[in-house]
């Protein structure tokens, strides 16, 4: 749909050209000019990136008259967004310094990825909320866990590599400008705590209608939901019990991310012969 | 520039040029710099002036009729006031006129002419420099504007350049590396076995930088009370390390003995308690006081003398890499100043 006189996903090719500006401002600046991107500078770019795709999709949502969460493109959209809007809205409280130039990258990758193909993007998906805003609040709460642990990824990447720059006292690139490993393991765990919560609330909701109808939802999906929540779970039940390293935590992290997102695959299923056959009403995500 | 004007003149006597053992004549104490002023103040040789004595470097900025701005007055000055001959002071002196004078003084203040390349001192030593000739009632509109400017144009420099970035000395180095392990370092403990100059001096840039908990261990309660009294800190039973080291969280460890004291199987059931956090050991002795193989477990940080001496010289080698760019802003800033003063009649 067009929207400014543009369709969804040229604003959405825009925010990601502002996103790879803004990571190679920021790369260039710490690895050749020895410099950091000021905060504010870093932190506007990415604002203004996340507006463009904000118009994206909104003008996508207009479509549907709801969250633009239909097919592939969306729902990696969508966790994109989160992703940025965590950074945006609760980054600066963190302190991280480069977060801005590593949330960029994630954004940039990301979109250009579900931009390049095509069939992500398949114009016969139509969003599956019926006239539920409960279901499409679930889906929603979902993928914006899926976007804190996109950025909790990133975060025990960046643990890992200070982690490493000072194991091998290789002092150069990013490393100078990058927070402590201390500082890092403590955001690494908060994230985790917000992610499961709002991925817990999630399911809690989604869990109310699938109840409702068992039927609704295909047996691996709910099981493929469940075993991501159960993952993050029993994690952060470690992590609060001080038995995992930081140094595997943070490879745990990624590992369970990269299966998160690998787990879409399953939830983003078009629903069978049966659930189309279903009430909109009554379908879970 | 016309006759009724001023002419702005340096006369330097720094490590650039002159010797450590001839440059020594030149150092002046806060007294004689006094004596300096009333020196020129008497003779009525310059209406402004600015004198500036470091280890490295005495400088004698000063703002002179036009028609005896080639200087000699200055020498002939200096010589009388040192009691030496003319022409040996001419020899170590360099007399910069100018827009080269405010650029040299910019590239001081910079620290581009430093013996260390970048270091910060020098800033706040012609800083200091300044006060006190304010104080003496030297400074007048030309050095006032043209201290106060060049300052400007330093700090600009020093943040826009990486020109003072990376610790250059190992006791910086060895605190920039706890920062980047532990964040803020105030809440950290730091335990130091063994005493030495370079163990001590790092002590000081921890405290330097908000760290308030120490240990001193030493073989003998006495010593360790005694060098505890004099660093602060709590006095530790070397023997006894196993039942404090978890309290801590940075080791500096700078003992003579002939084998480590800090060994892997010794660490290995310490970590276990230590939850995840991390240790940074800082092993300054030679023959080397902890064994290398400690460096095998992820939350251990062990770097040695050589290594902080390595970080140290890479981060010196990255500041003189950058000189010509910080040159380039010396001198287009040179100009500016100078054609402001020239535009005010005040050059």
């Amino acid at each position: 749909m067009s929207l400014l006189g543009l369709e969804d996903r040229q604003w959405i090719l825009l925010a990601t050209v502002v996103f790879a500006s803004s990571f190679i401002l920021g790369a260039y600046s710490a690895l050749k000019l020895r410099r950091k991107t000021g905060r504010p500078y870093m932190l506007g770019l990415v604002c203004f990136g996340w507006i463009l795709q904000t118009i994206g999709l909104y003008a996508r949502g207009l479509e549907y008259g709801g969250c633009p969460l239909a097919n592939r493109f969306e729902l990696v959209q969508f966790m994109v967004w989160s992703a940025i809007c965590l950074y945006i809205f609760v980054g600066p409280a963190f302190r991280v310094s480069l977060l801005g130039v590593f949330t960029s990258s994630f954004a940039t990758l990301f979109s250009i990825l579900s931009l390049a193909i095509p069939s992500w993007d398949s114009p016969e998906r139509f969003p599956i909320f019926g006239d539920s805003p409960w279901i499409e609040m679930h889906a929603a709460l979902a993928l914006f866990s899926y976007g804190v642990f996109g950025i909790l990824a990133l975060t025990s990447i960046m643990y890992l590599l200070q982690s490493r720059s000072l194991k091998t006292k290789s002092m150069g690139g990013f490393f100078p400008f990058m927070p402590s490993i201390v500082e890092l393991a403590h955001i690494n765990t908060r994230l985790l705590w917000i992610g499961f919560v709002i991925l817990t609330v999630s399911l809690i909701i989604g869990s109310v209608y699938w109840t409702g109808d068992l039927a609704s939802v295909d047996t691996l999906k709910v099981s493929t939901t469940a075993t991501v929540w159960l993952a993050y779970g029993v994690l952060l039940f470690f992590r609060a019990k001080q038995s995992v390293s930081s140094k595997r935590f943070s490879w745990i992290c990624i590992g369970f991310f990269i299966a998160a997102l690998v787990s879409l695959d399953v939830v983003d299923q078009q629903p069978s012969a049966k659930e189309v056959d279903t009430p909109p009403d009554l379908q879970g995500s | 520039m016309t006759s009724d004007r001023q002419a702005f003149l340096l006369l330097s006597i720094n490590h650039e040029h002159v010797p450590l053992e001839e440059r020594e004549c030149y150092s002046l104490d806060e007294e004689q710099i006094g004596h300096l002023y009333q020196s020129l103040n008497d003779k009525g040789i310059a209406k402004e002036s600015l004198v500036l004595s470091t280890c490295n470097r005495f400088e004698l900025y000063a703002c002179l009729p036009s028609s005896e701005a080639d200087g000699r007055h200055l020498v002939e000055t200096l010589s009388t006031f040192h009691e030496l001959d003319f022409m040996h002071v001419q020899n170590h002196a360099k007399i910069r006129n100018g827009e080269e004078a405010i650029e040299h003084l910019i590239e001081v203040s910079a620290g581009l002419r430093s013996q260390i390349t970048g270091e910060a001192e020098v800033f706040g030593q012609v800083k200091e420099a300044y006060a006190r000739c304010q104080r003496y009632r030297h400074a007048g509109k030309v050095i006032n504007r043209v201290f106060q400017k060049s300052f400007q144009a330093a700090k600009l420099i020093r943040h826009t350049t990486p020109i003072g970035q990376g610790q250059i000395n190992i006791s910086n180095v060895a605190v920039d590396l706890s920062s980047r392990i532990f964040g803020d370092i105030s809440d950290t403990g730091v335990l130091v076995i063994g005493t030495g100059d370079i163990s001590e001096k790092t002590s000081k840039a921890l405290r330097s930088r908000g760290v308030t908990r120490f240990g001193i261990a030493s073989r003998t309660l006495e010593r360790a009370e005694e060098v505890a009294a004099d660093w602060g800190g709590e006095a530790l039973l070397l023997d006894e390390i196993d039942s404090y080291l978890n309290s801590y969280d940075t080791v500096i460890a700078s003992t003579d003995a002939d084998s480590p004291v800090i060994m892997k199987s010794f660490l290995k059931p310490l970590l276990a308690k230590r939850k995840d956090r991390p240790l940074f050991l800082i092993d300054l002795g030679l023959p080397r006081n902890v064994d290398q193989a400690c460096q095998d477990f992820d939350e251990v940080f062990l770097y040695n003398l050589d290594d902080l001496a390595k970080i140290a010289e890479d981060n010196l080698n990255e500041r003189q890499k950058t000189i010509t760019e910080s040159q380039a802003i010396a001198h287009e800033k040179a100009e500016a100043i100078w054609s402001s003063l020239l535009k005010r009649e005040l050059g």
